[in-house]
């Protein structure tokens, strides 16, 4: 999922900054001081959500957790996700500074919008299956989403990329159904254990 | 000044074109902050040891020895200009003052905050994880694919939920010792010369490779 250095125009990496500062500033001003240790708790289990391989068949995968992210912090994902990926940028070369603002809005946007579309809906929802069919299309919108932004990233900085980018959305298909089952588990069992934690 | 002009001499090299004028002048910036940090010189010598192998396989495996010698100098000069900028950033003020330098970087206080709880609670849930994960494969090694992503699922969420009430504790803990406000006990302090050169000069440096690569 992260674009690496060095791939992105100049006016697409500016336009990720701008993105992500915008973000930043309201999922700054959005969080409240007193939840900042539980947003740096899911921050972190973001950051260690890429070093946790599952065994799928002959390979393996990492799953990201963008979901349940956006479902438990609402704006505070921003801030979130932009600490994990600076971590991560500086501990083990996933991704990178300059590329910092893009990864950080594909991903921000990505856990944000299904926060805002599918967020209510499962806070008020009663039904079990509901709730779990609700997250199931979050998790995996939540990827598809990804994946299509980083692909029209890609796109933007040259066209040679389209080719590319069309690869990243397709090879993330299988990841989408994997991270939409993990959060439709995931969720139900925090909306029945404990409630207050969804946003 | 000489850092910042041999970054963007450097990143005139990466744009453009090697030639021996930019090598020579890139190759000033180790020499430069080798003086003035002798401390980094022991893990240089290993990195350029490395180097050296990296730039006798190039040679022979080019299909030209004298171009193949030539990339393999550029990318050793580039290895040599990463780490040094790097390891000036992030480890010139030790782990411990890594408050103090955001503090001078005028990030906002929240972020800070947030950077230095992410920082310590991933060894905290990595621990916590691990060990859910570890005892789960002692317990049901042959479980299906659903049954995984399941289980996976309520190990994950179950231990989201168990260092949540432990990280609220904590932060009861920080209001009742008189709140974020005296969070860090580290002494703020300002940038020094050399901060603000190596800083300069990455800025420099990163501006000119997004200029030269795209104008």
């Amino acid at each position: 999922m992260h674009i690496s250095e060095g791939v992105l125009s100049g006016s697409i990496l500016i336009t990720g900054w701008a993105g992500t500062c915008a973000g930043l500033a309201v999922g700054l001003k959005k969080t409240d001081m007193n939840k900042i240790t539980r947003t740096a708790l899911l921050s972190s289990g973001f950051f260690l959500a890429s070093l946790v391989n599952i065994k799928v068949g002959p390979s393996s995968t990492h799953l990201s957790f963008l979901a349940p992210m956006g479902l438990i912090l609402g704006w505070g994902v921003f801030p979130a996700m932009f600490v994990a990926l600076l971590l991560q940028a500086l501990l083990f070369h996933f991704g990178g500074l300059l590329v910092l603002g893009a990864n950080n809005f594909i991903m921000g946007v990505s856990s944000l919008s299904v926060y805002l579309l599918f967020g209510k809906l499962i806070r008020n929802s009663d039904s079990k299956i509901l709730v779990m069919a609700l997250a199931f299309i979050s998790g995996a919108l939540s990827i598809i989403l990804a994946a299509f932004l980083a692909g029209v990233f890609l796109t933007l900085s040259d066209s040679n990329f389209l080719t590319a980018a069309k690869l990243v959305v397709i090879a993330h298909l299988p990841l989408a159904l994997i991270e939409g089952l993990v959060t439709a588990f995931m969720i139900g069992w925090l909306k029945k254990s404990a409630p207050e934690f969804l946003l | 000044m000489m850092m910042i002009v041999c970054s963007l001499i450097y990143a005139l090299s990466v744009s453009v074109s090697a030639n021996l004028f930019a090598l020579v002048a890139a190759s000033l910036l180790p020499l430069y902050l080798l003086v003035k940090r002798p401390e980094i010189l022991k893990p240089l010598i290993k990195l350029n040891a490395l180097n050296l192998v990296m730039i006798i396989t190039l040679a022979l495996t080019w299909p030209n020895l004298c171009e193949g010698f030539i990339a393999g100098i550029i990318i050793a000069l580039r290895f040599n200009m990463i780490y040094i900028i790097f390891s000036s950033l992030v480890f010139s003020e030790g782990e411990a003052k890594i408050y103090d330098s955001l503090v001078s970087l005028h990030v906002p206080e929240k972020l800070r905050i947030l950077f230095l709880l992410t920082f310590r609670g991933i060894n905290v849930m990595h621990e916590r994880l691990d060990a859910a994960l570890v005892s789960l494969r002692l317990r049901a090694p042959e479980l299906g694919l659903v049954m995984r992503f399941k289980t996976f699922a309520y190990v994950t969420a179950s231990v989201l939920l168990q260092s949540s009430s432990r990280s609220d504790r904590m932060t009861r803990a920080i209001i009742c010792r008189g709140g974020f406000d005296g969070f860090s006990q580290t002494e703020s302090g300002s940038l020094n010369l050399h901060d603000v050169v190596v800083l300069a000069g990455f800025v420099s440096y990163s501006l000119a490779i997004i200029i030269l690569n795209h104008a």
